[in-house]
């Protein structure tokens, strides 16, 4: 019993030992501190400032009216006046409004018919046609919005002067019989940087752990090879302490930055951040957790210092559109599905998200909570079995030289 | 005694590159391992049957018309039937639905009456495209039911029918999507995203196996190789990965263009060119960076930070001249926002090369700007020191 507990003891000493050791590894080495602090704190604000005008605002548009009435002059005059579209001017042809757009100075052409005052007058329905470049959807995502109100509200006006030209009279003759009401959950006001940053902020937080690690991993490798497989600047610990060990010293540095990330930049860019933000933290520290380990599994790839960037940073696009970000999780196959479900961030993001901006509990997050823990178990096992497999390897390294000579 | 000359350094890089199987990773497996994901992945254009529910407090056979309408666009999909708000507001947050319709009671009753009873439906845009989806699957439905109640009214007063049509919707504006009129997103997405993944490959071999070189001190052998010509010992190290990273480009551009008929409205000549001098401008850009900070480590850590900002940086998603004026001319810095100019000019608008002569004179500019600095590496390269 009391060797029992002497063992407990020395087994914990062990593992504060290399908690401080592995302090004195990260804070040495300039290459990790740029991935433990440059990257979580800049650029979450280098994102969101490249997204946070938010909405795309007076898209330039060219006009070729051939009809010239008062009528398609306000026409125009309302679709000026919508927030998503400017127009630039008149142009005598669509030969010339092409040419225009081929200049990149509009990327929209409104054609006006020659009929269309006629059309009106004569109560038939009358067709305009817009042309919309496609280099970007959400540029054609704004004229649609806009476009769609300016059609439904001229509808409407045009709608009842013909009613009262043709002198009908009736019950609720001048709108719909049924009213219709459209509501934006999360981000209501559609901005670009409030879809988008709640994800990338947790992607962030699992890349650059990611990246770290790998790298002091790398760093390691390099001076095993220099040293018969033995890395001398490693304490001497049992490899359940060792991981567990380190793993103190990044949380430890990953709590401060955690609360930067949830709460800070949400609040200085005025994003959503409606969730509570002790739920929230509460559900990222599982994605901490299993980012190290997930990082720690990962660096058996690592053999080499520099091969940490080349291993990892482009993985985090594919992880980015994994978590249904853009492309949506339902719509994906089996396969990416699965692929998806391994990586700890993917489960972050979309529950991150759904309480971050969408304000839902954490009891309401358990399934993506759970799988976050269930994903940190298995890559502590696999992790503790990538450091046994490096001491094993350098005592057979060891014991071939020795034999050799 | 060893030979020497361009000839020689380049045997010698070819034998670099095979020993090493981090090079076939990096070089070959992961661009057109991301081309094939983006392929798989977004194979549909677009994610249709948005998951959706409708909650129906009225029960009638308007509001049961309704859900069968919504049904039976592609759309939504109605996935359930919920009894309240709370319920519905509920299983959006659980993120099970993306929005759903909501139906009040007397629905049918007042709409009759005339009293306007409101039908709403919420969309959560926390996710852009399934919520715009939705969003757009509601809308249709509630405008052409309530027209459709409006239509007959008009047509009891007596109107006939074509003119009741006209006051329904006296007016339309046809929206056309210039060369992607299906707005199918991985033609959008595809196009600009694997390109960018290339760049960031190109930057981290480029740097690579330069610096790597320093790093071990072979760079003094790498030198002498090349008669002591750093000019030639660059040319005789990047050309066979100029070969490489143009015939992977290529493979690219056929799986897109050819093999998944991407829109390519313009000529094939030109899309090739612009791949040629795409992947010298980006091997340019690295070589830049390397011969300001000769180190591995720093150069290599600046190549990705800067090739994964390309992403967002080079506006893709958000409009480049949308942006603060500040950070918006940092998308000009990088080789990727010409290759996607020309991609949109050539392959999707199909547009006379003139409008985009001065894209393919930038990737030039990033190819050559590497020069004033050599004498800056040759130095690093003649005498190695890696600082650790």
């Amino acid at each position: 019993m009391i060797r029992f507990f002497h063992n407990i003891k020395s087994w914990t000493a062990s593992l504060l030992r290399v908690t401080a050791n592995e302090f004195r590894l990260v804070f040495k080495d300039q290459g990790v501190l740029l991935f433990f602090f440059f990257l979580p704190l800049v650029y979450p604000v280098i994102y969101t400032l490249i997204y946070n005008p938010e909405v795309p605002r007076d898209l330039a548009v060219a006009v070729v009216d051939n009809c010239r009435s008062s009528q398609s002059r306000e026409l125009v005059r309302h679709i000026d006046a919508t927030p998503e579209i400017h127009i630039i001017g008149y142009a005598s042809s669509l030969e010339e409004a092409r040419r225009w757009k081929n200049e990149k100075a509009c990327y929209g052409i409104l054609e006006i018919p020659a009929d269309y005052s006629h059309k009106l007058g004569r109560g038939e329905q009358a067709n305009v046609q817009f042309y919309s470049d496609m280099s970007l959807l959400l540029r054609y995502r704004s004229f649609m919005s806009a476009l769609t109100d300016v059609q439904l509200a001229t509808g409407a006006e045009i709608r009842s002067q013909l009613i009262n030209d043709a002198g009908i009279i009736g019950q609720g003759m001048g709108g719909t019989p049924v009213e219709n009401q459209s509501f934006m959950l999360g981000d209501t006001e559609q901005g670009f940087a409030s879809f988008v940053i709640p994800g990338i902020v947790i992607l962030i937080l699992q890349q650059s752990l990611v990246l770290g690690i790998t790298m002091l991993a790398g760093t390691s490798a390099d001076r095993r090879r220099r040293n018969r497989g033995y890395d001398p600047e490693q304490v001497d610990a049992p490899v359940g302490a060792t991981i567990l060990g380190k793993t103190f010293c990044y949380m430890f540095i990953y709590i401060p930055l955690v609360l930067y990330i949830i709460h800070f930049i949400p609040v200085m860019f005025n994003l959503p951040h409606i969730g509570d933000l002790w739920d929230c933290f509460l559900f990222v520290m599982p994605l901490v957790v299993a980012s190290i380990f997930f990082g720690m599994t990962v660096s058996v790839l690592v053999k080499e210092r520099e091969m940490s960037l080349v291993v990892v940073v482009f993985t985090s696009v594919v992880f980015l559109f994994l978590s249904g970000l853009t492309w949506p999780r339902y719509a994906m196959n089996d396969l990416w599905v699965w692929v998806g479900n391994a990586v700890p961030a993917i489960w972050g993001v979309e529950g991150f998200i759904r309480m971050n901006s969408n304000g839902a509990s954490l009891a309401g997050n358990w399934h993506p909570y759970m799988a976050m823990w269930i994903l940190a178990a298995i890559y502590f096992v696999t992790a503790c079995l990538v450091e046994w497999c490096k001491r094993r390897r350098a005592v057979v390294q060891n014991e071939r030289y020795l034999q050799n000579g | 005694m060893q030979s020497t000359g361009f000839i020689a350094t380049i045997k010698r890089e070819i034998g670099r590159l095979t020993r090493r199987k981090a090079y076939l990773f990096a070089m070959i497996l992961v661009p057109l391992g991301v081309a094939l994901f983006f392929l798989s992945l977004m194979s549909e254009g677009l994610p249709l049957k948005v998951p959706t529910a409708v909650v129906d407090l009225d029960n009638s056979t308007l509001s049961r018309n309704l859900t069968r309408s919504l049904q039976a666009q592609e759309l939504t999909d109605i996935s359930m039937k919920l009894d309240s708000y709370h319920e519905a507001i509920e299983k959006v947050r659980n993120g099970e639905i993306f929005g759903f319709f909501y139906m009040p009671h007397n629905l049918e009753k007042d709409a009759v009456a005339g009293k306007k009873p409101t039908i709403t439906y919420y969309s959560n845009m926390t996710y852009f495209v399934p919520g715009t989806l939705a969003y757009k699957g509601f809308k249709t439905i509630s405008v052409t039911a309530s027209g459709l109640m409006a239509a007959e009214k008009i047509v009891e007063v007596g109107v006939n029918e074509s003119t009741a049509e006209v006051l329904l919707q006296p007016m339309t504006i046809d929206l056309h999507g210039l060369g992607n009129p299906w707005t199918n997103y991985s033609y959008y997405l595809t196009n600009s995203f694997v390109p960018a993944a290339l760049e960031l490959m190109i930057f981290l071999v480029t740097v690579f196996s330069i610096c790597q070189e320093i790093k071990t001190g072979e760079s003094v052998q790498w030198l002498a190789r090349a008669d002591g010509s750093i000019l030639k010992a660059l040319a005789g190290k990047l050309a066979p990965q100029t070969v490489i990273f143009f015939i992977v480009g290529m493979a690219i551009d056929a799986l897109l263009f050819k093999f998944n008929h991407f829109p390519m409205n313009g000529s094939w000549g030109a899309m090739i060119l612009a791949m040629f001098l795409f992947v010298v401008a980006c091997q340019g850009f690295a070589l830049f960076i390397t011969c300001a900070i000769p180190n591995l480590r720093m150069a290599l850590s600046i190549c990705s930070l800067l090739g994964i900002l390309a992403f967002s940086i080079a506006g893709f998603s958000f409009p480049v001249e949308q942006m603060y004026g500040a950070i918006g001319i940092f998308s000009y810095i990088l080789p990727i926002r010409y290759y996607f100019l020309i991609y949109i000019d050539q392959a999707l608008n199909g547009i006379p090369l003139y409008y985009s002569r001065e894209y393919f004179a930038a990737l030039l500019v990033f190819t050559l700007a590497f020069l004033p600095l050599v004498p800056h590496l040759k130095k690093n390269v003649a005498r190695p020191v890696y600082i650790l």
